[in-house]
């Protein structure tokens, strides 16, 4: 073991010297984070456009729409108004007709078909407040009132709430991926890994040592992302600390795995670069990293559903979520998994293996 | 490998010479247990390496043909890791200054020179104080200074009583360095023996180059002259009786009124022999 520890060592040091490599590995996922956080924390509200007298009954129309925080309300005449929604300037407009006639008054909302996911929130948002409205106006008591709140456990969660721990599990990939099959094949190349094989240091002390040391490398760098998320970033995710290290590093033990199968194909690190990318590019994209995988179409789900990097996402979303008890049967089916890929890659890998 | 069969003395200096892929790397490896035999068998004293190569692994000192080590680990650091693999070793201050490598002790391997790479490689193959130390082509690529030193550690290692295996390119080297030799070519020993045992053997004679005004062609018969060859403008007489050629030769061109512009006279190397054994054809 004092050997191993020795090779571990050895790369430990290696690594916090390689300034370039290290600013690269924490630069991508924090600025994958910083981008879609930003975009996702930012407030919706609707652009809404009104036209109408200044003063009178329809003011007050105008006002109690203003009061309501969703919207973001501008005056427009009715020609610049529909301009603007045509364009896309504007979410809707809403034209209210002169207030001369008596109630009721029918005002009509204008939305640009084009951008549909806008255009039905406009329509349902200034419709109820529009029933609203006429209850406070008329002074009528409220037959039914709806108050909406989470779920007793489920927290309220941003898009970078759900997208840190995809990114956990896609550095744990490309980490592994990069480490193991880019540096073996490297030190094949160069005579590295002959120069080892002449002591008595064992193939398995060495190769031992690198695993060791991706693990630990792996660990402390999802760390480091967790904690500027949550420092600087504002990210609120529970870390029930034991099953989490347990999924990650079993997902890395798969990954490394695969970087092992990939190491003893290629036979200079150039050749092993496209193979990775080959591996590792579906699975960033399909396993769940930036989105759902349920958001995918069917067939293709079945397919991504199997893939290690979805049952790595899964099981860390699930846990920093809340979503997934500490041990619930979800977490066990996601690291089982993993520990199958990792057993069927390890083996694949003991036969592709070359030391030179 | 074609029937390797080499017997090395314990405390001498053994050379083996070969063009490329002769076979020299592969041999070494095999008795470093790098690499397992198909059928034969190697011996190191009692020890039979061919069934324990890890007796090879922890006494033989090694230094590949490409050393390399982890770019990013500083020169002591290098020394301490591989000196952490073996039970009995040297300390890494003693290597660091018999390799006159104090200035670079703290420098990343990366930022050392081909000299320096090639001391620190021979450093680390020291490591264990081996009693045998294999250095796979240890002058190849480095300036005159940097070989002329590392010829001098060599010969320091045969002082310390280590015996020394090495592979070299170079004849001149071989001729310095070598108390026995092996010319190896497509996995076969071609000739072994102490160089100037093999030169005696090979290439008895001794050379004369002449340069002429007008190339020596024709019929020359002169007293113990063996082959006649012509390199550039010159013509390479080989004789078998120095003196009785080249007087019969400043006679004949005298008779034939060819005027000599050059004349040099000089014994077989070490390199005639190479090219006598190996051929001349052109290897990858």
């Amino acid at each position: 073991m004092r050997q191993l520890f020795k090779v571990t060592g050895a790369l430990l040091r290696t690594l916090v010297r390689n300034r370039q490599a290290l600013f690269w590995t924490f630069f991508f996922p924090v600025m994958l984070m910083v981008v879609f956080g930003f975009l996702g924390n930012s407030n919706f509200k609707l652009n809404l456009l009104v036209t109408g007298p200044r003063s009178g009954p329809e003011a007050r129309i105008v006002q109690a729409y203003e009061k309501i925080p969703y919207f973001k309300v501008q005056r427009a005449d009715r020609k610049s108004a529909l301009h603007l929604v045509r364009i896309g300037q504007a979410d809707a407009a809403l034209l209210l007709p002169p207030a001369s006639s008596p109630p009721p008054w029918h005002a009509t909302l204008v939305y640009n078909s084009a951008n549909l996911q806008t255009a039905q929130q406009a329509v349902s948002a200034v419709t109820s407040a529009a029933a609203e409205i006429n209850l406070a106006m008329t002074g009528q008591h409220p037959y039914l009132v709806v108050k909406s709140e989470a779920a007793s456990g489920s927290r309220s969660s941003t898009y970078l709430d759900f997208l840190l721990p995809g990114v956990l599990a896609l550095m744990a990939m490309q980490n592994s991926l990069f480490g193991v099959a880019g540096s073996l094949t490297r030190w094949k190349e160069k005579g590295v890994l002959r120069r080892f094989l002449a002591t008595p240091l064992r193939p398995v002390q060495f190769l031992g040592g690198v695993v060791l040391y991706q693990l630990v490398f792996g660990i402390l760098s999802a760390a480091l992302i967790v904690a500027i998320a949550v420092a600087f970033l504002h990210a609120t995710v529970v870390l029930p600390l034991l099953p989490l290290l347990i999924t990650v590093v079993v997902g890395m033990a798969a990954f490394l795995a695969i970087g092992f199968v990939i190491a003893g194909f290629a036979k200079t690190e150039e050749a092993s670069m496209p193979i990775i990318n080959v591996v590792s590019f579906p699975m960033m994209f399909l396993s769940g990293v930036f989105f759902p995988v349920t958001s995918l179409p069917p067939f293709l789900r079945s397919i991504v559903h199997v893939l290690p990097l979805t049952y790595l996402v899964d099981g860390v979303r699930g846990l920093m979520s809340g979503q997934y008890a500490a041990w619930a049967p979800n977490v066990q089916s996601d690291i089982l998994a993993l520990l199958g890929w990792f057993v069927l890659l390890a083996i694949v890998s003991t036969r592709t293996w070359r030391w030179e | 490998m074609d029937g390797v069969d080499l017997g090395i003395e314990p405390g001498c200096i053994f050379g083996l010479l070969g063009p490329n892929g002769a076979g020299k790397t592969t041999t070494l490896e095999m008795i470093e247990g790098l690499r397992r035999p198909d059928s034969g068998s190697i011996t190191y004293g009692d020890h039979d390496l061919v069934r324990s190569p890890a007796v090879a692994r922890e006494r033989f000192g090694v230094q590949l043909q490409t050393s390399a080590f982890f770019e990013l680990l500083r020169v002591d650091e290098t020394i301490d890791l591989f000196a952490s693999f073996y039970r009995h070793t040297l300390s890494a201050e003693t290597l660091i200054e018999r390799f006159e490598l104090g200035e670079k002790r703290k420098a990343y391997v990366q930022n050392l020179s081909g000299g320096q790479r090639q001391r620190l490689a021979v450093a680390v193959a020291l490591v264990n104080d081996p009693e045998v130390v294999f250095l796979d082509e240890p002058t190849a690529g480095l300036d005159p200074q940097a070989r002329r030193n590392v010829w001098d550690s060599v010969r320091q290692l045969r002082a310390e009583g280590r015996t020394v295996v090495l592979t070299t390119h170079y004849m001149d080297e071989a001729e310095a360095l070598c108390d026995q030799l092996a010319v190896m070519d497509h996995g076969r020993v071609l000739d072994e023996g102490q160089p100037q045992e093999l030169i005696e053997r090979r290439q008895p004679g001794a050379f004369i180059e002449v340069a002429a005004e007008v190339p020596i062609t024709g019929d020359l018969r002169l007293p113990g002259l063996e082959r006649v060859t012509h390199e550039g403008p010159k013509t390479v007489l080989m004789t078998q009786r120095l003196d009785e050629t080249l007087g019969a030769l400043a006679e004949w061109a005298k008779q034939e009124g060819v005027p000599l512009t050059g004349l040099a006279t000089r014994t077989a190397t070490l390199e005639d022999v190479f090219l006598q054994l190996t051929g001349r054809s052109l290897r990858d």
